[in-house]
């Protein structure tokens, strides 16, 4: 079942001297529990696709259907809300709060999405507990090892009971071993919980485990397997 | 909204020194303001009190009286008036007065000098010049002797015991003239009263300005309970009736009340300068947590948190920190100011001869006033109010790509 539609997605940014096509045409469809990276060059609109995809970022042309609902029809508060409802984020750089604690970080989503305390603080140890943290709840970010931080930012992200999570390179700043954990529990996740991950990519070992790759290159999908 | 007002707290002590310096900026300015403030209103009411203890809460004239202060516009005692007056609930006690402008000579030198008639006992229970008195001594009922500013004495070279002689306009064109001894010599507070003030018995003063009908008086002096001061005002105005006039206090002080006024902006502007400075402290704070969260606000952004909850907890974030101040500087300062206010600073020397040349008591007093504690902590925590604005502008115009981007 396709929980993403995009049909002929363009993004030109025009606040350059010259205008930049970064997004030149992509129509691609994701289904319900796929393990799918997007990979290409420095420059090739991963970033900006996935942006689109998050809702981060407006398409100049074509449509992004999440659902029932094109993501370009809505507004920007409509599309924080979606993005609260429907899509889990990872980032980089991790980009924990730094002053809430790892349970504090992931309950704190569900907290935005108004789920009663003792509900959210159950999901939340719950969570900790599958990607491994148990016994960190009470660790700040700056007390954490990247990969557990990274590890707290994937429990941030499945706390809202996303349909899909957008991973920007999540293992760009992790070392082998805590890339080879932190991809291994994404992997079990998407075969325990049929959790849609897709992650825009350099990294091969990320390649490695993913079941489908979408390549792009000059803003256009060029391969995909 | 838990969650918001947590963060906003731990946000603070992501950089202790940072808050510390921020909230030891506004306690400090929040503890020179109320020092001031409580100076200044300590001060004022002094100065109120002293003027209210000497001319009443309200006087009672004959009409037009105060505006032509003229012994033909005296009246003579009415006891019913009297009666009306006293029988209001709230009205303590009344004092009545007569008072004429006179020359006053001694050996080869004259002055002018202000007659007071006053009921000895009556007056000295409220206004307490035996206690002024630096030789000789104070008046009794009925004695024809005068009580007078060391000014005076100093002025026309009389001493205890010696014959003053007083010459000036009696009521309805008559020639008041009479030959008094000075039995007393006092010190007042107010240069001016030392120049020119002569007390003496009422009733020997009625029979100098007027003898041929007792009884004549330029005012009565009406004391009343505090808070009563504007009921009674109008309560009197309408028994007394078209025949007198009734004056406030603030009427007849004006004059102090305009300086107080005056004074008061001085301050408020000095506060102004100050509380500008914490302003840009508080500010400067605030726009540093603003910008250096940058990322920090586009990642929750984008993962839904709305920007109307960015904005409160920023507010929030300015609201501690003010606070933290507030608190503070509360803390130190009150009982300061308690202390203060119960053993008011007498002043010596040269600032006591500062203090008098302004009219005033020697006295530095603090007032503990709850609207100066009040007023200032509000200030404080508008300008923290006011400081959070900058990040309300930052969030709401604020591209999360951007900011990811870096």
């Amino acid at each position: 079942m396709s929980i993403i539609q995009i049909n002929n997605l363009h993004k030109t940014y025009t606040d350059t001297k010259v205008p930049v096509k970064a997004v030149n045409g992509i129509s691609l469809s994701i289904e319900e529990g796929e393990f799918t990276a997007i990979v290409g060059p420095s420059g090739s609109g991963k970033t900006t696709f996935l942006n689109l995809m998050g809702g981060l970022d407006t398409p100049t042309e074509g449509d992004i259907l999440i659902g029932d609902k094109n993501i370009k029809d809505l507004n920007s508060r409509q599309l924080i809300d979606f993005r609260l409802h429907h899509i889990g984020f990872v980032f980089q750089s991790y980009n924990l709060i730094p002053v809430l604690t790892a349970i504090e970080n992931v309950a704190f989503i569900m907290e935005l999405q108004g789920i009663p305390k003792k509900e959210r603080h159950q999901i939340a140890m719950e969570l900790l507990k599958k990607t491994g943290l148990e016994g960190k709840e009470n660790y700040r970010p700056g007390e954490l090892s990247g990969g557990q931080q990274q590890r707290v930012s994937v429990a941030r992200a499945l706390a809202s009971k996303p349909k899909f999570i957008l991973a920007d390179e999540p293992t760009a700043n992790l070392d082998s071993a805590s890339t080879e954990d932190l991809l291994n529990m994404m992997a079990e996740l998407n075969k325990s919980e049929n959790m849609t991950f897709i992650f825009s990519t350099h990294d091969k070992r990320v390649m490695d485990k993913a079941r489908r790759i979408v390549t792009i290159d000059d803003g256009k999908v060029v391969s995909d397997v | 909204m838990k969650i918001l007002i947590i963060m906003a707290w731990r946000n603070l002590w992501r950089n202790k020194r940072r808050t510390y310096i921020t909230a030891t900026s506004v306690v400090l300015a929040l503890v020179l303001a109320l020092f001031m403030r409580s100076m200044q209103f300590g001060s004022y009411e002094t100065m109120i009190r002293a003027g209210v203890n000497e001319v009443g809460n309200m006087q009672v004239h004959d009409t037009g009286y105060w505006d032509n202060k003229t012994i033909d516009r005296a009246f003579f005692t009415n006891p019913a008036l009297e009666q009306k007056i006293s029988s209001l609930p709230g009205v303590l006690h009344m004092l009545p007065h007569l008072e004429s402008f006179v020359l006053a000579s001694y050996g080869d030198k004259t002055k002018g000098v202000q007659l007071v008639g006053v009921n000895p006992e009556a007056e000295d229970r409220q206004v307490k010049i035996s206690g002024k008195i630096t030789s000789g001594s104070y008046l009794r009922k009925g004695q024809a002797g005068l009580v007078i500013g060391d000014k005076i004495a100093e002025y026309l070279n009389i001493n205890i015991g010696d014959s003053l002689v007083v010459m000036g306009q009696g009521y309805e064109g008559t020639t008041a003239v009479g030959i008094y001894p000075v039995t007393g010599i006092a010190h007042y507070v107010s240069p001016q009263m030392n120049n020119l003030i002569v007390y003496m018995d009422l009733e020997t003063l009625q029979k100098l300005i007027f003898p041929f009908q007792p009884g004549l008086l330029t005012g009565i002096s009406v004391y009343c309970e505090p808070g009563l001061e504007d009921q009674l005002l109008t309560t009197i105005k309408a028994s007394v009736g078209d025949h007198y006039d009734v004056i406030s206090w603030k009427v007849m002080l004006s004059d102090m009340l305009q300086s107080i006024k005056l004074d008061n902006l001085s301050g408020m502007v000095m506060l102004m300068i100050l509380y500008i400075i914490v302003a840009f402290g508080i500010f400067s704070t605030v726009l540093m947590m603003t910008v250096e969260r940058r990322r920090q606000f586009a990642v929750m952004i984008s993962i839904g948190m709305r920007k109307g909850k960015l904005v409160v907890t920023s507010i929030f974030e300015s609201i501690f920190i003010a606070l933290i101040g507030v608190v503070a500087g509360l803390i130190l300062t009150t009982p300061a100011l308690m202390y203060l206010y119960l053993n008011p600073i007498r002043m010596t020397g040269e600032m006591a001869a500062m203090y008098e040349s302004f009219n005033q008591e020697p006295l530095m007093a603090f007032s503990i006033a709850p609207s100066i504690f009040f007023s200032q902590s509000l200030i404080v925590l508008s300008l923290a109010l006011l400081s959070a604005f900058y990040p309300i502008f930052y969030v709401l115009r604020f591209n999360v790509l951007n900011a990811l981007r870096q």
